[in-house]
């Protein structure tokens, strides 16, 4: 039924580690919320869900677990219906979350022979003995990335997180995103073990692909949790990135460096669990206290919220992977994983290394701007709207919430060595390379590359010597006892004031400009003029609104050609009864003439006969004549 | 372990000097009077005994900023490679942490651009913004072929091994990242095809424009940091490239390093003088030269061993 080796209690680690303090800012949130139980109850139910899902030992109770969390958080989606967007979000999410399980199950009847109660470990004979591995592949990639927000299976995201009260968009990105990451975990290594060198180069393609769709998406955004559900995929393809380096270096034989990369993977994964829940309750603390999520409206928040500001700020630094927060170390390792390419022999898979390495580093370059972006305009400056104006600090539970995240954040990042030994450990446990020796050769003061002239950082030394320099040079400020006067800010003779300040689409208008090509906004300019001249105006309005590519390209064109066969359909369905009879004549002849021709030896006169047949029993006995 | 504090305390008194060196070569070429080399000291010890005047509608990260601004990289400024041979280097910081630190400073400015509420420093923040991440993979990548070359990505193990053996078989591939490490150079500190350092208009500035409302000691500090972030990517450029000298006695090798930084600053001076400033939308083509030049060095490195 259950099962508790290292993998799994290393996730069930993270599931705690985003709950507890997840549970303090929901009982803080609570009082804002109408139908509490509904509530309540389907948040217990959701935790243990995800519990549930990573301690599954057969297939079975995997599938229960899974659904039951797709279910309760969909409820939870739910909780707060005002607006037609939350059910339209919702519903999005119910169909995207199916449409992943429906592969999942899929996988397990093919690789559990239909006895769903079978351990994992006898599943890789059945696995093996399938003619199809890499169906086996895709099935499982489709179930578990559609729920890890990968692309061009992400999106749902930037619809549900949004939608969902604050404290379920933390657990639903920071937690949820991450049990799909067990199952890819559990099921690579349990099932499919050996994979071929494809599967790793196509995970890595994912990864960088979600990387950078995910920033992009995320800088052109103005709904603040909309921002971070974005991120959510660049992170989700950050941690690919590192997983799919780790199945190439599998399948190369590299094991040590593949142990390095995977453990990469899982550290990112831990500290984006840590980051981004406090990213989320951050900006739930911003949307609770001003009742709108448009960036745009917020602004000096910074002086009436500030441990809000201060825990943001930490996670901001976190996510945008600078030193030596734990977002760094982890981004770090995943290059460092990368810099081990110069071992690979075959060529053109060397040539293509570099080219991830680009869109890891353009990636991070882009996530910065972007927090400069999400926290400058929120935080800092002026206030931009009479609600961010009246904004204060959050209840105390709700405080001790993100705080305690921030103590995760803290311990991801100081005790770094004791979370590598257990993921460590984890990979050992699946049969992989222990490389914690060879991580930490002299103790946890330095963690070194396991690459061939690799980099080596400390943590420690670094956040020691960067608080060391900070607090030397402000004893030295102080010492100066410099005067100090306050004074309204110099614009060029005009007088500041909120609406002279920069915007969030303002601020990201260069590289929204740049990546033009991609985001093909709908722009919305408009002017009053004063008397024709061109230059005076005493009012304009611009904004812009991206749409995201993927949902236009594919899943608007998907349902436009469902919407067409429905119509067919229908257009069938609706003749006289009598009609009926014929269609189900019909139907058993095409399933009778197709068995025939695919089970006996297929020849093209019984094809060309069988279907002429067909289609004269179709016009007769169906369409009939035309009246 | 003193000529290594010696080096640093050097490397931290001349870089005012340089970016005064600078602006008066510049001001030589254009046949105007220069002015005198010490100006950088005096605009620092000026500016160190002013009153700070701080924006109201600032809040507290304005007066937090500026040290984080510096620190990281005064940070940055203890890991470089050593410039005599012999003296201590720092050998557990590799060259993305150097990049991760550029990066950690450049945010706080950043924060500090948008914080007084001026659309100046909005401006100037947007554009840095838009400049770094574009900047991030040429030097990612021109880091990861260098490390290659260099037998090590630890940058200050990476300058001892190029001074012990200069990698004359991967030549091509060597000056292909020289090339993109010096666009990098230009781009980061804000040279002339980029920003302009000394224009005071604020439509076309940059750095300047996220400092705007920033005064007396805390100028001083940000100001500091601008030149102290010329001497780190100079000195990582004269330990990298210019893999010469440290083999000599400790202080003709400190000479020789302190001449190559010249040799750089009067190089930035030329093409200063040489070059109009590119409009924003330019920029990334600029920079696209450097990611350009960082792929080929890394492909003809793994492609041809050259």
């Amino acid at each position: 039924m259950f099962q508790f080796d290292t993998l799994s209690l290393v996730f069930v680690a993270l599931i705690v580690l985003g709950s507890v303090p997840n549970l303090f800012y929901s009982f803080g949130y609570l009082p804002h919320i109408e139908r509490k139980w509904h509530y309540l109850i389907h948040y217990f139910a959701f935790i243990l869900s995800m519990l549930g899902v990573v301690t599954a030992g057969n297939a079975m109770m995997f599938l229960f677990f899974w659904e039951l969390m797709s279910l309760t958080s969909w409820q939870l989606i739910l909780t707060e219906v005002k607006e037609k967007r939350t059910i339209d979000a919702a519903r999005f999410y119910f169909f995207m979350t199916h449409f992943g399980f429906v592969f999942l199950l899929l996988f397990f009847l093919i690789v559990t022979d239909g006895d769903l109660e079978m351990g994992f470990a006898q599943m890789r004979g059945i696995a093996h003995a399938f003619a199809y591995p890499t169906l086996l592949f895709f099935f499982l990639i489709l179930g578990f990335l559609s729920k890890a927000g990968a692309v061009p299976l992400h999106v749902w995201l930037p619809y549900a997180h949004p939608a969902a009260p604050s404290p379920v968009s933390a657990l639903m990105s920071g937690v949820m995103l991450k049990v799909a990451i067990y199952g890819i975990f559990r099921f690579l290594f349990d099932v499919l073990y050996p994979w071929p060198l494809e599967w790793g180069v196509l995970i890595l393609v994912i990864g960088a692909l979600s990387s950078l769709i995910g920033v992009l998406y995320a800088l052109s955004e103005h709904d603040i949790k909309a921002l971070l559900a974005n991120h959510s995929i660049e992170n989700i393809g950050i941690i690919l990135i590192g997983f799919g380096m780790g199945m190439i270096f599998d399948a190369l034989g590299l094991k040590v460096l593949s142990s390095f990369a995977f453990i990469a993977a899982l550290f990112h994964t831990f500290n984006h669990m840590s980051f981004k829940s406090l990213l989320f309750m951050g900006a739930g603390s911003v949307l609770h206290e001003t009742h709108t999520k448009n960036i745009e409206s917020y602004g000096g928040l910074v002086k009436s919220m500030p441990i809000t500001a201060l825990t943001f700020l930490l996670a901001s630094v976190s996510i945008s992977a600078l030193p030596p927060t734990n977002g760094f170390l982890s981004e770090w390792m995943i290059f460092q994983s990368m810099l081990g390419s110069s071992h690979i022999d075959n060529m053109s898979l060397k040539l293509a290394i570099p080219f991830a390495v680009f869109a890891l580093a353009l990636t991070g370059g882009l996530a910065i701007a972007c927090f400069v972006k999400a926290y400058g305009i929120t935080f800092l400056g002026l206030h931009r709207s009479a609600n961010a104006k009246h904004a204060k600090e959050v209840n105390k539970r709700m405080q001790t919430g993100m705080l305690l995240m921030a103590g995760v954040v803290f311990s991801l990042m100081l005790f770094a060595p004791w979370y590598i030994s257990h993921f460590d450990a984890a990979l050992f446990s699946l049969g992989h390379a222990s490389v914690y020796d060879t991580i930490f050769p002299d103790g946890v003061w330095r963690i070194h590359s396991v690459a061939v002239h690799g980099g080596v950082v400390s943590p420690l030394v670094l956040l020691l010597a960067l608080v060391g320099v900070t607090g030397a040079l402000w004893y030295g400020y102080k010492a100066l006892r410099v005067k100090e006067r306050i004074h309204r800010t110099w614009a060029c003779g005009y007088r500041t004031g909120a609406r002279t300040q920069y915007s969030a689409t303002g601020f990201a208008g260069p590289i929204r400009r740049f990546f033009n090509w991609l985001y093909r906004p709908n722009e919305h300019f408009e002017k009053r003029t004063l008397a024709g001249h061109a230059t005076k105006f005493d009012r304009s309005h611009y904004a812009v609104h991206v749409k995201p590519l993927f949902e236009t390209a594919l899943y608007t064109n998907a349902a436009r050609l469902a919407n067409g066969i429905s119509y067919w359909v229908y257009r069938l369905a609706h003749f006289e009864q009598t009609r009926y009879a014929a269609m189900i004549f019909n139907l058993m002849l095409l399933v009778l003439f197709s068995f025939r021709i695919f089970a006996h030896a297929f020849s093209w006169a019984t094809f060309a006969l069988e279907s002429v047949v067909m289609i004269i029993s179709i016009k007769v006995l169906i369409i009939g004549d035309k009246k | 372990m003193i000529l290594y504090l010696f080096t640093i305390a050097i490397l931290l008194l001349i870089a005012p000097l340089l970016l005064t060196f600078i602006k008066a070569l510049k001001m030589r070429l254009l046949f105007k009077r220069p002015l005198p080399l010490l100006q950088g000291y005096r605009t620092f010890a000026k500016l160190m005994a002013k009153e700070t005047i701080v924006s109201e509608e600032a809040s507290q990260m304005t007066r937090v900023a500026p040290f984080l601004v510096l620190s990281p990289l005064m940070v940055t400024i203890f890991f470089l490679p050593p410039a005599a041979g012999g003296a201590f280097y720092v050998s557990f910081v590799d060259a993305f942490t150097i990049t991760g630190l550029l990066a950690l400073s450049a945010f706080f400015l950043m924060l500090l651009g948008l914080d007084s509420a001026s659309s100046f420093g909005g401006m100037g923040s947007s554009r840095e913004a838009f400049i770094s991440a574009l900047v991030e993979p040429a030097m990612v990548l021109t880091v990861f072929s260098v490390s290659m070359m260099a037998g090590d990505l630890g940058v200050g193990q990476a300058g001892v091994n190029l001074v012990h053996h200069f990698p004359k078989e991967h030549m091509a591939s060597y000056l292909f990242a020289a090339i993109s490490f010096f666009i990098l150079l230009i781009a980061e500190n804000g040279r002339i095809p980029v920003d302009n350092p000394e224009t005071h208009l604020e439509l076309t500035m940059v750095h300047e424009a996220m400092i705007l409302d920033i005064t007396g000691v805390y100028l001083a500090i940000v100001e500091t940091a601008a030149s102290v972030k010329f001497v780190i990517f100079a000195s990582l450029f004269a330990s990298l490239f210019m893999p010469f000298g440290p083999g000599l006695s400790a202080p003709l090798a400190l000479l020789v390093f302190v001449g190559k930084l010249f040799l750089i600053a009067a190089a930035v001076a030329l093409i200063e003088v040489n070059t109009a400033k590119l409009r924003l939308f330019k920029v990334p083509n600029l920079l696209g030269i450097a990611i350009v030049f960082a792929f080929l060095s890394l492909i003809t490195f793994y492609v041809l061993g050259a």
